[in-house]
């Protein structure tokens, strides 16, 4: 009898996540839904600050990340794996190229929380980090509820370095 | 018309308003002396005009935004119909300069000319107006009403294919972006 599989991405609150997202002062949370995230996007959908709003693609959120941030908000994204990589060319553009903030919240899509990233049978749970390391994207991962404070971390380095950060959340939230 | 027309009567009715232009629009709005510090030119990204334009439009309800977008620009990201109109800003003007062509590339011809209305999309995605201008003289005359009401409206303007026009202004998003914030913050 084999032994069961050890977890090493552990599920965190949405609700935590949500208090951090509010005490960053995020003005505008903007998403393409991501089904990993859904409890942190249905608190924010009860609220009214900061204001959800969702977007019919990921290149439209991080133009309007761009646009938010030029009129003086502090804008933020949640997306999915595979939303990083439909939005590539305008992160490149939008985010690099314009030195604009860019803090995006990205649910490992079909991930099997017993299996380390890199080592996944899904492509779109197994290229992120590669992609992001490729495309100089700085990123943090949030693999359970110790790691939450990650989040403040990579929104300060993104507003510092005026660019794009990630934060990979690892396990489905509850 | 031609699309230098079209931004000289554009340039005249904007009356202090933040402005976005991509692609084609960008170099003559240079031109016009419109390229001031409420001003951001999208480069390197194709379709992204309106989306920049509803940011700065929620982020500043109580100032205009006038986003110069191109047909097949907006082509790209048409989605933006919808999200645009699923928040309704009412100080968000689209202005789309429709020669049917994608004329940065050489002026290949876009996908299904003729077969649809650019009104008629921005209207059934829910944009509250929805007009269509052919020339200047036109434009002279509406532009300062809808300029007035309540949007988001598309404008649609009919503009002539031309040879050899492609330019750009040479300017940095980046140093425009913070141009704009240092603006807004004053």
């Amino acid at each position: 009898m084999s032994a069961p599989a050890q977890v090493l991405a552990r599920p965190v609150q949405g609700s935590a996540l949500v208090e951090e997202i509010k005490k960053l002062g995020i003005t505008h949370v903007l998403t393409v839904p991501d089904s990993h995230q859904k409890t942190v996007l249905a608190q924010l959908a009860e609220g009214s600050s900061p204001r959800l709003l969702t977007i019919c693609t990921e290149d439209e959120a991080i133009g309007i990340n761009l646009g938010l941030y030029a009129g003086g908000q502090r804008p933020m994204m949640i997306i999915q794996n595979n939303g990083l990589y439909a939005g590539l060319n305008s992160i490149k553009a939008l985010s690099f190229d314009a030195r604009v903030p860019l803090l995006m919240m990205i649910g490992e899509f079909v991930r099997d929380p017993a299996v380390p990233s890199r080592e996944s049978r899904s492509r779109a749970v197994r290229m992120l980090e590669p992609t992001l390391e490729t495309w100089g994207v700085p990123y943090y991962k949030i693999e359970g509820p110790e790691d939450i404070g990650s989040l403040a971390r990579a929104y300060h380095q993104s507003i510092e370095d005026r660019g794009p950060v990630a934060v990979i959340i690892g396990a489905r939230t509850i | 018309m031609l699309r230098k027309d079209a931004i000289e009567s554009l340039a005249k009715a904007r009356n202090g308003a933040l402005a976005v232009a991509i692609m084609q629009s960008e170099a003559p709005w240079h031109d016009a002396g419109q390229a001031d510090d409420r001003y951001l030119d999208v480069t390197g990204c194709m379709g992204a005009a309106s989306s920049i334009g509803l940011g700065l439009a929620l982020a500043q309800p109580d100032h205009k935004v006038i986003v110069l977008d191109g047909d097949g620009s907006l082509l790209m990201q048409l989605g933006s119909l919808v999200t645009v109109a699923d928040s309704a800003p009412a100080n968000l003007y689209h202005v789309v300069f429709a020669n049917g062509v994608h004329q940065s590339t050489g002026n290949q011809r876009l996908p299904a000319q003729g077969k649809f209305d650019w009104c008629q999309l921005a209207l059934s995605a829910g944009y509250r107006k929805a007009v269509s201008l052919e020339t200047p003289a036109d434009m002279d005359r509406e532009l300062p009403g809808i300029l007035n009401s309540e949007g988001p409206v598309l404008i649609r303007l009919a503009i002539d294919v031309e040879e050899d026009a492609v330019r750009w202004p040479g300017s940095k998003m980046a140093d425009e972006v913070q141009r704009v914030r240092a603006a807004l913050a004053a």
